[in-house]
């Protein structure tokens, strides 16, 4: 391995850089994606701990909190050892075990429980028990131990925050987020940066010009270290001032990751914004990479040689140390006493040992403690989970499918939220038949609405964007008002925040605006909902809305579909949702979104698979494909009879608000209105009872009440301006249940599963099969992924808290006045989230699963390296499987006792937090 | 009327000491209990210093004063309870009331669950109380008591996280130039005393009109001239004005309406109203307006070319908020006390609806229909045009790093104080010196 590195030129250094930078987008593009999705192709325990050095945070909970789950019985006896059972699968070295003669899972198990503190100085163990004592001291007389971190230390950073208390917090990182804050901005700033033309290089050496002269003695440093390297590209200057310092080419990757990572927010975004330009707000600027590492190397060094002169230090002896903290007897003799305490090892272990082999078993366990327990204590705590919903799902009474008396078909998204929705639905109206199909509808498509120019993609990051869709305005006349009067607003809107921040256009703005604002922040903070309806009422009034419709049909390339693509699409997701013959007259498209306010995270509450937006052009495109007679035809083609009088409607369900909100409704046939409008009253009960459930985690006591309550609560909340939690979004995702609906219909999920619907019976070929997990599991995995890291470590892997967060040119947000960009979700958001990796569930023929997997890059890659667990149910055998190191072995799930309860409002009322499923109906 | 003003002061006062004395005797409140309370009361205070202001307006009083015997008598210094009602201190009070209402209600979600809600919560009443007293003091000395109370709770806030490092670094700042100028303050009160045996503002004035001033044993015109000089001194770093303005883009590290409601709104124009209280006086002193007006323009010259280079949300407010109330000082210089008052209230109001809609400006950005992709947004850029490019590229490098007035306050400081630097040098060689001789005395033994 070394030698690649050795050989490593500087492009394939910079390279491997890329790969493991933060990947988040600007925050107006925020998709939920596998923070550590670089590190895939490492086994799930080992890659945590990789990018946990680079990212300094840590990869579970606080052991406190696991053991806080076992106190609570959440994690029970039966737990640990299946936990055990999986985790020693993969790591099985039993070395250390089989010298304190234990089996390899006992001795998991005793370390679990064991509290070992090896180098406390100063703690003096109670002895309880003096022969022992005396016993270990015996043996470990004159020896020591020396724990040393395999890497050398390369950067003087640390030692310098070590001895003198010198951070870089407080020297060169306010410099820097300055300059770049300033060259990345989009807008935000009244006065441009005058050299985004020029690019961040001429920026960097320019400013120093200036700051050389005013700024502190590193600084001055820095500008002598530029005239030095003036006309040098910026990769010369970064490989000679890293053999000037003496770092071998080995550790030159780590070193600048580690350098970059100091600020891994910026990084990431300098990164992403010149590799994908395109994702910029509004303009990415001229600036590359290798600029940035070389400005960060520069002021590194200057700073470095500033502080070695001033504490009178040698450099050399800095860059390239080794750290090394030794255990002398006495600590061994702690640490042997512990260990033979801890484990309940009899006396007499030790005497069949040398001194020299008991130091090496202290190091192992040292080591051993350090890296599985607490991995141990997850792989349980997930046990735990995975068991009830698996003996939950297996032991499911899955009734008949029935056929006859379906009034209409309501296609959701797989999103977890919408599991409760439809839950409901069907309790209310059981003739309602619900299905997962993703939430894109397989569109991949650009959208413009009439509103803004701007193209949206409306599909999964996955998936490429490469057709335009707009929506028209079907009267002309109406629509150039509209226009006219919405660029109107818009560019006072922009001219007014612009100029109440300057001088003298300030004094008139404020003067003027200031006396208007008290009204609408008085309205907005003590009466957000009517303050809502006020503004569209008035906006309707001064610019009403006029009626649009899609423009899907292809005019050029790139534009819009082709009957024959349509059919593609429609063909798809029907078949997915298995439908071929069996239509209802209704059958409606739910899209999905989230409304909030203030709130810099939208985004990220959206549609996952629909990029994060809202899901309503995707169904009113996808209504329009479906409506089409030509298009029908071309599916009688390929054995979907679509009868004549089946219509498609286009909705559209607020997961924040629980509002459904339907499209087009004029193109229906009249006769449906009726029926559709019953639907209607159904549908609304729905979503009070999923407001009501939804409520149950807020902690407001009114909500709890009633259902008509909970509506009117969940409504104020995505309208409050001070609300940091419109909705907890994805919180306690965990599952993804692929099948039919009979297999979890019934079956209270608590919104922790994702649900796509599938029909093994009609897809022999598992093509469809393959449609539905690449479409789906992938973003399941990415949000569940998300979650988990910004649950574990929110400070280092999220965002922190909210609170004092500060939106930075228009890109992403810093804490407080001046810090890195935060990457990851805020803790407002994932506060109640219980991080576990998916599991997911497939109802389909062993084989065909199989093949999907072993065939698809990243999916093989997170299966294989359990980034998530596999459950299979083989329909035609009739057997449970599930995928155990690399290999899928036949189970046999024990049938826990499962609550039953009437209806879902029953059981959110009598068991709020007990356990996660229940049976229903 | 009386009753009214009272009331404002004692309310609050009550309020902050029951809140003190729960927090003493560890009682837990509940976060209920608190947002009820704060609501009902920031609704009397608000609906108290309206009718205060109506009053007062009817009324067409200039001012009212009310004395109290006096707090503390030492020797010949008395702590005098003077108090006064007037359009200024009444319209501030109904301001303070409103807004801090409006916080209290905002900060109901928004710190919902934080484990300082209550923290926040105490600070806020405390500093509902000592914008009252500052309302209606008469003399410096209270208003110097009010001033502390107000400094104090926003050093606290902005230390809010004071789990991370940079928080508490900040807030330092902060406090460093509050006391800088609070020795103003301080100065000022005692230098009045001192010539004047007197802290009243009104008593001032009328000394200051009278024209048997220099038979009476005052001091000279010059040493009166002083205790203005120390007011505006004192009014500095509560406005962040030059040169006290470095602190204010870094105290942004707060909860948003905490940063809103002290440095959008009530702690940064407290500089303004002291100099309103003291406008009067100003008036014998031609040459101290003219200070304010300087001070006043440099900084809003020095804020908006700052400010229009940042690029995050709360320091471009911050330095927007210093181009203001520079503005303001400026207004107060040439005598425009009503219109400086008018805009205090309109700014305050602005800035805070901009600090609480803080967090949406990428939503608003992204969809205005104006703001295109691939296309740097277009800005009527004013009085940077006038220069070439180059100098305008200077410029813009210059107002990025604030002018230097970080590195130029340093300097400043380093190079008065090197008396002490000097000392301490000195002072660490003589104990090495004596730890030698007594290392060796005792080796000897």
């Amino acid at each position: 391995m070394l030698d690649v590195h050795n050989t490593l030129s500087f492009p394939a250094i910079l390279t491997r850089i890329r790969n493991k930078l933060p990947i988040q987008n600007p925050l107006h593009g925020f998709v939920h994606n596998n923070i550590l999705m670089m590190f895939e192709d490492k086994e799930f325990h080992d890659a945590l701990s990789v990018a946990g050095q680079l990212y300094r945070a840590k990869s579970y909970w606080d052991l406190e909190q696991y053991k806080i789950k076992f106190h609570e019985n959440k994690i029970s006896e039966k737990d640990i050892t299946d936990g055990i059972d999986q985790y020693s699968l993969h790591y099985h070295d039993s070395a250390c075990a089989q010298k304190l003669g234990l089996s390899l899972k006992d001795f998991y198990h005793r370390l679990m429980f064991s509290q070992l503190a090896f180098n406390d100085d100063d703690v003096q163990p109670e002895i309880k028990d003096g022969t022992l004592w005396a016993q270990c001291a015996e043996k470990m007389s004159g020896q020591a131990l020396d724990l040393s971190l395999d890497k050398k230390k390369y950067r003087a950073k640390e030692y310098w925050e070590k001895y003198y208390n010198e951070s870089l917090a407080s020297t060169t990182h306010p410099y820097i987020i300055n300059l770049i804050s300033s060259f990345l901005d989009q807008g935000q700033s009244f006065w441009a940066n005058p050299y985004l033309k020029s690019g961040f290089w001429t920026y960097f050496c320019e400013d120093l010009e200036i700051v050389r002269k005013f700024g502190s003695d590193w600084q001055k440093n820095l500008g002598k270290k530029l005239d030095f390297f003036k006309g040098y590209s910026t990769e010369q200057i970064i490989e000679s001032e890293l053999t000037r310092m003496n770092i071998p080419r080995e550790a030159w990757e780590d070193f600048i990751l580690d350098l970059l990572f100091d600020l891994k927010g910026w990084s990431g975004m300098v990164n992403k914004l010149e590799v994908e330009p395109w994702q910029a707000t509004v303009k990415a600027p001229n600036i590359k990479l290798v600029d940035f590492i070389a400005a960060l190397l520069l002021i590194e060094s200057s700073l470095d040689e500033y502080h070695a002169l001033n504490h009178s230090t040698d450099l050399a002896m800095i860059y390239g140390r080794e750290e090394i903290t030794t255990l002398r007897s006495f600590q061994l003799t702690l640490a042997l006493y512990q260990i033979t305490n801890d484990f309940k090892l009899p006396h007499s272990w030790m005497n069949k040992l040398e001194s020299g082999e008991i130091v090496t078993i202290v190091k192992n366990i040292e080591s051993a403690e350090r890296e599985h327990v607490i991995r141990l204590w997850h792989e349980a705590f997930e046990n735990h989970f995975y068991r009830e919903a698996l003996s939950a799902i297996v032991s499911h009474d899955r009734g008949q499918l029935d056929v006859s008396n379906t009034v209409a078909q309501i296609l959701f998204c797989i999103d977890d939220r919408e599991e409760s929705i439809r839950r409901h639905v069907e309790e209310i109206n059981p003739a309602l038949k619900t299905f997962g199909v993703v939430g894109f509808f397989g569109l991949d498509m650009k959208f413009s609405s009439i509103k803004h120019k701007r193209l949206i993609a409306q599909c999964p990051p996955v998936i490429e964007a490469n057709r335009i869709v707009r929506e028209v305005a079907k009267d002309s006349v109406n629509a150039q008002r509209f226009l006219k009067i919405n660029s109107f607003i818009g560019g006072s809107d922009l001219s007014l925040y612009y100029m109440s921040r300057t001088l003298f256009r300030g004094f008139f703005s404020t003067i003027i605006l200031g006396l208007l604002s008290i009204v609408p922040m008085f309205l907005q903070v003590f009466f957000p909902k009517q303050n809502k309806s006020f503004k569209l009422k008035v906006s309707q009034l001064i610019s009403p809305v006029p009626a649009t419709e899609m423009d899907i049909d292809q005019i050029q390339e790139g534009q819009g579909y082709t009957k024959l693509e349509m059919t593609k699409i429609v063909e798809s997701i029907l078949s997915m949702c298995g439908l071929k013959t069996e239509f209802s007259k209704l059958v409606l498209l739910m899209g999905h979104g989230s409304s909030s306010t203030n709130n810099p995270f939208k985004q990220a509450y959206g549609c996952g698979a629909c990029g994060g937006n809202a899901g309503i052009s995707n169904s009113r495109v996808f209504a329009k494909m479906a409506n089409d007679p030509e298009v029908r035809v071309h599916l009688k083609d390929v054995g979907i009879f679509i009868p004549k009088e089946t219509y498609f409607a286009s909705g559209f369900h607020d997961t924040c608000t629980d509002e459904m909100h339907f499209f087009d409704l004029e193109l229906m046939p009249s006769e449906y209105v009726e029926e559709f409008n019953r639907i209607k009253i159904d549908l609304n009960k729905a979503c009070m009872l999923n407001a009501f459930e939804r409520c149950q985690r807020f902690s407001s006591p009114e909500a709890k009440e009633s259902p008509e309550k909970a509506i009117i609560h969940v409504r104020e909340r995505a309208e409050d301006l001070a609300q940091p939690r419109p909705e907890y979004g994805h919180s306690n995702n965990a599952l993804a249940v692929v099948g039919l609906r009979h297999m979890t219909k019934g079956l209270f999920l608590n919104r922790r599963s994702f649900l796509l619907t599938y029909d093994w019976k009609i897809d022999p070929e598992g093509e469809i099969l393959k449609q539905v997990i690449l479409g789906g599991i992938p973003v399941a995995v990415n949000i569940n992924m998300d979650y988990y890291f910004s649950c574990v470590d929110n400070d280092h892997y999220g965002c922190g808290s909210k609170l004092p967060l500060n939106l930075t040119s228009l890109l992403g947000v810093m804490t407080g006045s001046s810090s890195d960009l935060r990457i990851g979700l805020a803790r407002q958001m994932v506060e109640i989230h219980e991080p576990i990796r998916n599991m997911t569930i497939v109802e389909a023929p062993l084989e065909r699963v199989k093949k999907i997997f072993d065939n698809h890059g990243r999916l093989k890659n997170i299966l294989y390296n359990h980034w998530m667990r596999l459950c299979v149910f083989d329909p035609e055998s009739n057997t449970w499987y599930l995928f155990k190191e690399h290999e899928f072995q036949k189970f046999e799930v024990e049938k826990l006792a499962i609550k039953y309860f009437k209806t879902s409002k029953e059981r959110v009322i009598k068991s709020v937090t007990e356990d996660d499923f229940s049976e229903i109906g | 009327m009386e009753y009214l003003y009272l009331n404002l002061l004692v309310l609050p006062f009550v309020w902050m000491c029951f809140l003190g004395i729960t927090f003493f005797f560890r009682i837990k409140l509940t976060e209920n209990f608190l947002s009820e309370s704060v609501k009902w009361i920031s609704l009397i205070m608000s609906s108290l210093s309206l009718s205060l202001v109506i009053t007062v307006i009817i009324n067409r009083s200039q001012h009212i004063f009310f004395d109290y015997p006096a707090w503390i008598t030492i020797g010949e210094y008395l702590f005098q309870s003077r108090f006064v009602v007037d359009i200024l201190g009444s319209t501030y009070a109904l301001l303070t009331s409103l807004l801090i209402g409006i916080i209290f209600r905002f900060s109901r979600n928004y710190l919902h669950k934080e484990e300082g809600y209550f923290r926040f919560i105490f600070l806020l009443s405390t500093l509902m109380f000592g914008l009252m007293i500052i309302c209606f003091a008469r003399t410096l000395d209270l208003i110097f008591v009010g001033w502390e109370l107000v400094g104090t709770t926003s050093v606290l806030l902005i230390g809010y996280f004071y789990i991370q490092v940079q928080p508490v670094r900040h807030s330092l700042k902060a406090v460093v130039s509050y006391r800088l100028c609070d020795m103003g303050i301080l100065a000022a009160g005692a230098w009045a005393h001192h010539y004047m045996h007197t802290t009243d503002f009104y008593e001032l004035h009328e000394l200051l009109s009278s024209p048997h001033l220099h038979d009476s044993g005052h001091g000279g015109t010059l040493a009166l001239a002083f205790v203005g000089f120390f007011v505006i001194w004192g009014a500095l770093a509560k406005s962040a004005q030059l040169p006290f303005s470095s602190w204010l883009p870094a105290a942004m590290e707060g909860p948003t309406p905490s940063s809103a409601i002290f440095y959008g709104a009530l702690s940064i124009h407290l500089g303004p109203f002291l100099l309103l209280r003291f406008y009067d006086y100003f008036t014998h002193f031609p040459l101290l307006l003219w200070i304010i007006g300087i001070i006043g323009f440099t900084s809003a010259i020095y804020a908006s070319a700052v400010g229009r280079t940042r690029s995050d949300t709360k320091t471009m407010l911050a330095y927007a908020t210093i181009s203001q109330v520079g503005i303001i000082w400026v207004e107060i210089s040439l005598g425009f006390t009503q219109f400086a008052l008018f805009h205090v209230l309109t700014h305050a109001s602005l800035r805070t609806w901009q600090f609480l809609r803080s967090a949406s400006i990428i939503q608003d950005f992204v969809e205005n229909p104006v703001v295109q992709q691939h296309e740097i947004i277009h800005r009527n850029i004013s009085f940077e045009k006038y220069f070439s490019e180059k100098i305008r590229k200077k410029i813009f490098i210059h107002a990025l790093h604030g002018f230097h007035l970080d590195y130029l306050t340093q300097k400043t400081i380093s190079f008065l104080t090197w008396p002490l630097r000097a000392y301490f040098i000195f002072e660490k060689r003589w104990l090495d010196l004596n730890n030698g001789l007594v290392k060796f005395l005792f080796k000897k033994r």
